[in-house]
């Protein structure tokens, strides 16, 4: 990107300052949108120069710059947006996690995908839980049928078998993965509906 | 008269209105970006920064409204040139009619 020369030192400063906010602002974003915003809000600032009637270089760039806002407040729903986008094309499960976070105050929607997500601790706790007791963690068949995954505490009477055995482990990690997957294609999905 | 409650919206119909403004704006004429809230400021007095517009206009993009292409300057900084698509046409129009629809309603029930 061809960046704007000033005449005067101030002016510089205050444009270099206000491209690095914009820099680091974008930072989670992929490369081609970090420099497609870059472009547009360099682009804006040179054409405001351009038109401007301020008498002072300094001025006017402030005037723009000050019309423009804050680029951490203005770009926050573009980036929201685009990370939720990324998060769920991926499915990498930490840019789901801030893409969530992002946009949690953006609806109901993604605060009920976030208790979603928050419900696989649920297979990750089992697994502590197993680690800790595990003669008293699996899952039980009582009396012949599936009864419950996680502790028995029952009759002394009942004829417990536990199905998974050391195969509990693997089975909580398969089910968190696939429910994560499941979860994030749902993401997608509403994404999608709302495109 | 009720100022602040007054105030808060006017700023919902200024925010709900602004796609329709900048369809409208769009409507037969390409503008750059600097140039297109020019033209969106003459006519509404929007009170949000000039910067959240840009958010807005990629929206509209990913809804397919409208398309933009960079087009190389002398001075070496190109112009981002939005315009709309066929199916923003249409969007606009079918908004359009809305609008009229909801300012007959408005009409009849303020007289």
């Amino acid at each position: 990107m061809k960046s704007i020369a000033f005449k005067n030192t101030t002016s510089q400063k205050i444009y270099d300052n206000y491209m690095r906010r914009i820099k680091r602002t974008t930072s989670s974003l992929n490369k081609m949108d970090r420099e497609e915003v870059l472009l547009e809000f360099n682009s804006h600032i040179f054409e405001g120069i351009q038109m401007s009637t301020d008498i002072s270089e300094e001025d006017s760039l402030l005037h723009i710059l000050d019309k423009l806002g804050d680029p951490e407040v203005v770009l926050k729903p573009l980036i929201a947006d685009k990370k939720l986008f990324e998060a769920t094309k991926t499915l990498n499960p930490i840019h789901v996690f801030k893409a969530l976070l992002l946009n949690i105050g953006n609806g109901i929607s993604y605060a009920i995908f976030s208790l979603l997500y928050l419900s696989l601790f649920g297979f990750l706790y089992g697994i502590v839980l197993k680690l800790m007791n595990p003669n008293e963690v699996g899952l039980f068949m009582v009396n012949g049928s599936i009864e419950t995954l996680g502790t028995y505490k029952g009759l002394e009477t009942d004829v417990v078998v536990e199905l998974l055995g050391n195969w509990f482990i693997p089975v909580m990690l398969l089910c968190a993965v696939v429910l994560f997957i499941f979860i994030t294609l749902l993401l997608r999905l509403k994404q999608n509906m709302k495109n | 008269m009720n100022d602040e409650f007054i105030h808060k919206w006017k700023s919902q119909v200024k925010k709900g209105t602004l796609a329709f403004i900048i369809l409208n704006v769009l409507k037969d004429n390409k503008f750059y970006g600097y140039e297109l809230i020019e033209e969106v400021r003459k006519f509404t007095s929007i009170e949000i920064a000039e910067g959240t517009l840009y958010p807005l206009m990629n929206r509209l993009k990913k809804e397919e409204l409208v398309v933009s292409e960079w087009v190389e300057q002398n001075s070496g900084i190109p112009r981002k040139y939005y315009s709309l698509t066929t199916i923003g046409e249409e969007t606009l129009i079918e908004m359009t009619s809305y609008w009229s629809e909801l300012e007959k309603a408005i009409n009849k029930i303020s007289k």
